[in-house]
């Protein structure tokens, strides 16, 4: 390893120092906390723009209702059958075990990358949160075909949140930590509010007598609005699938998972997929239909629920955009020597702030979306790889921990071929992810029997 | 007892958040008087929810 190398990886182990022995039995957690952890963490501030686009993408009622029926069971089978065992077995985060499985090097190129990742997903957030506070100044959002800022207003106001939200997660996160376990339940409520409000103006009655025959022609219409494309049952389902896949399939939840008694605790996600997966963006979906389908989640907030569905719209967005900029400025740590917390945070804080200028980051979230998980999962196969495959095949596990390497070459190979592969599939962008893992893995096991030692045997 | 009186009447508030826009559905509730309550009842929750996350908290070893 080089000596560049060596002091960035020391850094990076500095950092993540607390959690490198596997975790105790005695600080393993109740069901309760896992159930609680994903209900608070999964109604965020983009939930008010995922479902209001399904709708702008012309889904129908049904696919909706069955994609995201079957596509969040697919996500929550992630996390339980994928997941969550390895956690359980390893008792280690993504970033040890990685760090056993790939080397160092790879390590520091996963963090970079969920850096950026991050702070993209954070400017998404502000950039929500700011149509909110743009409607008490008159100042437009942005039109769905819109990349860079329509207005000098519009950047001042984004400067200002992206400031403010910056520098509250520099002056206190564990603080705002709490603070969003107190507010998760109360912006669900107000999803579940707003969307109930909303309902008389597209004319359901009391009696929900006529709510299929709304559904069907006001809400879920199934024609997209003009310049967005058509989505329909398949596409529904693999985004709630893919939605977090950065956390199942590519694993990061093993920092979560690694405190459960047993594997079968994967099952509790579900707490967070279908109240905040489903319910949150259907009922986004009906706030959006309610202001004649624009695209302006500040507006439907506020049309829907008041000041109250405004709060709620800020505190999602600064609550979610906390822990956001908080990882990635700890990311952001391992590349700036020496540099205090508050100042990686400021540099994550600034580079959201700008990001969050461009409405393209909001506009465009459903294929940031597919693709934040698309770029991370490579990885995710890699570890699963390693873990149930390599031994089956008689190979040497954690040769990169054993033989000293900064980097696994085929773990390397792996994650850029099967990017550059994915890349090329002449597939929707939203389905490109499991055919890249199913090769994914099939070539690390490849790779892996090529290197095999001769004094390595084959088979069980 | 603090802590209790506090679950009870954050977990009121957060029920009234719900009341009010079955209240509108409904047509029981006029428009502004729905979305002023919604205002209350939230900011209720989040003093009572904030009164019992620091009561439960208390109790706690460090």
């Amino acid at each position: 390893m080089g000596p560049k190398l060596s002091a960035l990886t020391g850094r990076l182990d500095k950092l993540y120092e607390f959690d490198r022995e596997p975790v105790d039995s005695g600080k393993l957690q109740p069901w309760t906390k896992f159930a609680g952890m994903f209900a608070g963490e999964h109604v965020a501030a983009t939930e008010f723009v995922i479902g209001a686009f399904f709708v702008l993408h012309g889904v129908t009622a049904r696919d909706l209702l069955f994609g995201l029926l079957f596509g969040n069971l697919l996500a929550v089978l992630s996390w339980t059958f994928i997941c969550a065992p390895i956690a359980v077995r390893t008792r280690l985060t993504l970033y040890w075990y990685v760090r056993k499985v790939a080397g160092p090097g790879i390590m520091v190129v996963y963090n970079a990358a969920n850096a950026v990742l991050y702070c993209i997903l954070a400017g998404a957030m502000i950039a929500v949160s700011a149509t909110a506070l743009g409607l008490a100044f008159g100042i437009r959002s942005p039109a769905l075909s819109d990349v860079l800022p329509r207005s000098p207003a519009w950047v001042l106001l984004t400067f200002v949140l992206g400031a403010l939200f910056t520098l509250l997660a520099i002056l206190g996160f564990a603080k705002l930590s709490r603070f969003a376990q107190v507010a998760s339940p109360w912006i669900f409520v107000i999803f579940i509010a707003g969307a109930l409000a909303a309902l008389p103006k597209l004319g359901v009655h009391p009696d929900f007598s006529n709510f299929g025959e709304i559904a069907r022609t006001k809400i879920w219409t199934g024609l997209p609005v003009a310049g967005q494309e058509k989505l329909g049952l398949w596409h529904i389902l693999f985004f709630a699938w893919f939605c977090n896949l950065a956390m199942h399939v590519g694993l990061s939840d093993m920092a979560v998972f690694r405190y459960a008694k047993r594997w079968s605790y994967g099952l509790f996600s579900a707490f967070g997929m279908f109240p905040g997966h489903m319910l949150a963006w259907m009922a986004s979906g009906i706030m959006v239909a309610a202001v004649g389908r624009e695209m302006n989640p500040g507006l439907m907030a506020y049309e829907a629920a008041g000041l109250a569905g405004v709060g709620a719209l800020l505190v999602a967005g600064w609550t979610t955009a906390n822990p956001t900029l908080y990882r990635a400025g700890l990311a952001l740590q391992t590349i700036t020597p020496n540099w205090p917390r508050w100042k990686t945070t400021l540099a994550a804080g600034t580079a959201t702030t700008v990001l969050a200028c461009f409405p393209v980051v909001f506009m465009k979230l459903l294929d940031y979306v597919a693709l934040y998980g698309l770029v991370l999962m490579p990885v995710g196969a890699v570890v699963f790889a390693e873990h149930w495959v390599l031994p089956r095949l008689g190979i040497e596990p954690f040769r990169a921990e054993k033989r000293g390497w900064s980097v696994n070459p085929a773990a390397l190979a792996v994650w850029a071929g099967t990017l550059a592969a994915v890349f090329l599939l002449p597939i929707h962008l939203y389905f490109k992810w499991l055919p890249g893992y199913v090769l994914a893995l099939a070539a690390y096991a490849g790779l892996s029997l090529l290197d095999r030692k001769p004094s390595e045997k084959v088979g069980p | 007892m603090m802590k209790t009186a506090s679950a009870v009447l954050a977990l009121l508030s957060l029920a009234l958040c719900l009341v009010f826009p079955v209240g509108f559905f409904l047509g029981r509730i006029a428009s502004e008087r729905f979305k002023l309550g919604l205002v209350f009842s939230s900011a209720s929750w989040f003093i009572f929810a904030s009164l019992w996350t620091a009561a439960s908290g208390r109790g706690k070893k460090p």
